[in-house]
């Protein structure tokens, strides 16, 4: 029966997806939206019951739930649940206001569901082909997504985006190929599930070196340039501030987490086949450089999702840092600020949407006293951005705690110094922005009706996670991260 | 077939693909460049089919097929309507001079064969030189998409690009699983629609290549 579940959980958006092409009535479109990503999130959460209950859970062949891919799907299922409740007043507005018009609000929502279920196979995968497969579909569908208002600088996103990613995730390929062929040599010939992941991480010790590590470079840089890592990170700004904002927030939350995710599979293979020092070090240089550039483009930021998008950049970069860093703390670490991360971009990305929606534009220079036009998206904003910006009591607070002491603990000090200066510096320029915008008096052009329960409901659903993480991580979420932990160290 | 001449065989279209790659890298015409990438997606037919015979895997005259129509076929077919539609300058301006493009791809080779040099016996899994080739192939291909500012000239990079990754593919142990080379097609196929629909929307729009906005800075 738990098998099912995994061939079932992405065919179920999926058929959402399709669906959603026959439906024209604004409510069914709604609360079959809404309904979607709730079954999506159930599912998640029974994938979770299971593999708790009875370890990695396997299907067809090709599919595979671990405590490892339990932590992204919940992610996926949460932020598809969110996204979906904020997408009820914001598609209002844009059809109310003209920027999409109403026959073409059915692609929309097939796009989005038919992107959710590709998130999914990516992080169910055990194949590492359908892995890569399922990638890819992330950029076909995110892509249309990204120049879906069909104006001048979405469509120049977008064709950067899927260019940029499809040659990046291409070099993905070509590693997955490397490490196909070494565990064919290794094995002395074609075997059944050659290409899963599960098999060839039970033989990785076996595996020729060499080729594992030329192998890693490119899975690195391929799926490094889907997930934001500098310096392949060119196109993630463009497409994360044009994007219509709730994909905005699905891209920067969950979608470079589950690339993340493709680069854990193959770094704990790597790791086994040509020692730790390798992968961890290529992650810590990609980590380190994404913070180091992400950081002068945050200070001088004035387009508000653009600094989102170099903010993604930033914490793509310490992710990596903590799987470089390794170890049980750094690895744990890491995988914490996956998930905090997620949240909290995906909580500020809506707000901010919300704003840019009341002051029609993007500009922060001109948008003033946002807490005085919505209080409590205001509230719930400077709430985000402190946790952004990696403050206590929030939950990014913690993970980048761990990191640090993981850091400290492996004595790598420059690295840590290098960190500590450029959160500093982002800290100062982050809420610099963020309070311009909040306080101040708004002018009188600014649209200031009461604040409705869409997006409120999914703001303080993401808000209720992000400082509950942050003061005291529940016990089940705390046992399937130590669970992934055990399963990237070792 | 005998596995020494599948070796030779793979060499020599090796070299066809590297031979149609520095066409597309010199090409000074975008139909030029797509008519290029079409051999280059024959050749990599050929030599799957070559794999086949000597393998006797059926699953690679499969594979072989299905390139050829969706790479060799479609794909050249698809780009060229884009071309027919958008109707712009179809001189291709490089923004490095071609002759520089041309000593950076020679330095590509030299590294791609001096890297494989450096394998150990992993080599003996992969049928002659298809590991350096695809090497070379993918990384030539991203300097054509980075030193080309015209959308078709960047997507026939990347199809140039991904035949690298198909070659090397069908030269490790008989290719990947017949399922994953259909997925990976289809992808590929369907990301080359995506692309081509970018292009005509910002046609219709503005009237300018996608690949030259270039208002988002910062």
């Amino acid at each position: 029966m738990t098998s099912h579940l995994l061939w079932i959980t992405p065919l179920v958006p999926f058929a959402v997806g399709l669906a959603m092409l026959l439906v024209r009535d604004r409510r069914v479109q709604t609360a079959l939206d809404v309904g979607g990503s709730l079954a999506v999130l159930g599912l998640a959460l029974a994938v979770a019951r299971a593999v708790t209950d009875h370890g990695a859970v396997t299907a067809l062949g090709v599919f595979r739930a671990d405590a490892l891919a339990v932590v992204f799907l919940l992610l996926v299922g949460l932020l598809a649940v969110a996204v979906s409740i904020a997408t009820v007043g914001w598609m209002r507005r844009e059809v109310a206001r003209g920027e999409i018009r109403a026959e073409r609000v059915r692609f929309y929502f097939a796009l989005v569901h038919g992107f959710v279920a590709t998130m999914v196979v990516t992080v169910l995968a055990d194949n590492l082909g359908i892995l890569w497969i399922a990638m890819e579909g992330t950029t076909i569908t995110s892509a249309l997504l990204v120049g879906f208002h069909g104006d001048k600088h979405g469509l120049e996103a977008a064709w950067k985006y899927i260019i940029v990613t499809t040659i990046g995730i291409s070099f993905g390929l070509f590693g997955t190929v490397l490490f196909y062929g070494a565990a064919v040599h290794a094995q002395g010939g074609v075997f059944a599930g050659a290409m899963n992941w599960s098999s060839i991480a039970a033989i990785a010790h076996r595996l020729d070196p060499g080729i594992i590590r030329i192998g890693f470079i490119f899975v690195m840089v391929g799926y490094g340039t889907k997930a934001g890592l500098a310096p392949v990170h060119m196109w993630l700004p463009d497409a994360h501030s044009q994007a219509p904002t709730p994909v905005s927030a699905l891209l920067s939350g969950a979608l470079i987490k589950c690339a993340l995710f493709g680069i854990i599979r193959f770094h704990a293979i790597a790791r086994d086949a040509c020692g730790p020092e390798f992968s961890h070090g290529l992650l810590l240089v990609f980590g380190l450089v994404s913070i180091v550039v992400a950081t002068p483009f945050i200070i001088v930021q004035h387009d508000l999702k653009r600094l989102l998008g170099y903010h993604s950049v930033e914490h793509v970069g310490i992710i990596a840092l903590g799987l470089g860093f390794g170890g049980r703390l750094g690895t744990y670490g890491a995988l914490l600020h996956v998930v905090n991360h997620g949240v909290t971009k995906a909580l500020v990305f809506l707000v901010a949407g919300d704003a840019i929606g009341r002051y029609g534009t993007r500009d922060m220079r001109l948008m003033k006293g946002f807490l005085g036009v919505a209080p409590i998206a205001g509230t719930l904003l400077l709430l985000g951005a402190f946790s952004l910006a990696g403050t206590p009591p929030f939950s990014i607070f913690v993970s980048e705690l761990i990191v640090i002491r993981a850091g400290l603990a492996g004595g790598r000090f420059v690295a840590v110094a290098v960190f500590l200066a450029m959160v500093v510096v982002i800290f100062a320029g982050l809420i610099h922005h963020v309070g311009q915008l909040a306080f101040g008096t708004a002018d009188g052009t600014v649209e200031r009706g009461r604040e409705p329960l869409s997006p409120l409901v999914a703001l303080v659903l993401l808000a209720v996670v992000m400082v509950l993480f942050g003061v005291w991580i529940p016990v089940n979420p705390d046992r399937v991260l130590s669970a992934a932990t055990e399963i990237v160290v070792g | 077939m005998s596995v020494a001449l599948a070796a030779r065989l793979i060499d020599v279209l090796g070299g066809l693909l590297l031979f149609t790659m520095l066409l597309i890298l010199a090409a000074g015409q975008v139909f030029r460049a797509i008519y290029a990438v079409a051999a280059q997606a024959v050749f990599l037919g050929i030599a799957g089919a070559v794999l086949a015979a000597a393998t006797g895997n059926v699953d690679l005259w499969i594979i072989a097929f299905i390139t050829i129509v969706a790479k060799a076929i479609v794909l050249p077919w698809l780009l060229i309507r884009v071309v027919r539609r958008v109707q712009i300058s179809r001189e291709i301006e490089p923004v490095i001079p071609v002759h520089l493009t041309l000593t950076l791809a020679a330095g590509i080779v030299v590294l791609a064969f001096h890297l494989n040099a450096s394998l150990g016996p992993v080599r003996q899994t992969v049928t002659g030189n298809a590991l350096p080739v695809g090497v070379t192939l993918i990384l030539i291909g991203v300097l054509v998409m980075a030193s080309r500012r015209k959308a078709l000239v960047q997507m026939v990079g990347l199809f140039a690009s991904e035949n690298g990754i198909f070659f090397t593919a069908m030269a490790i142990s008989q290719g990947m699983p017949l399922i994953i080379e259909i997925g990976v097609i289809l992808d590929v196929v369907l990301g080359a629609l995506v692309m081509g629909i970018l292009v005509l929307r910002v046609r219709s729009s503005v009237d300018t290549d996608i690949a030259d906005l270039e208002s988002l800075k910062g």
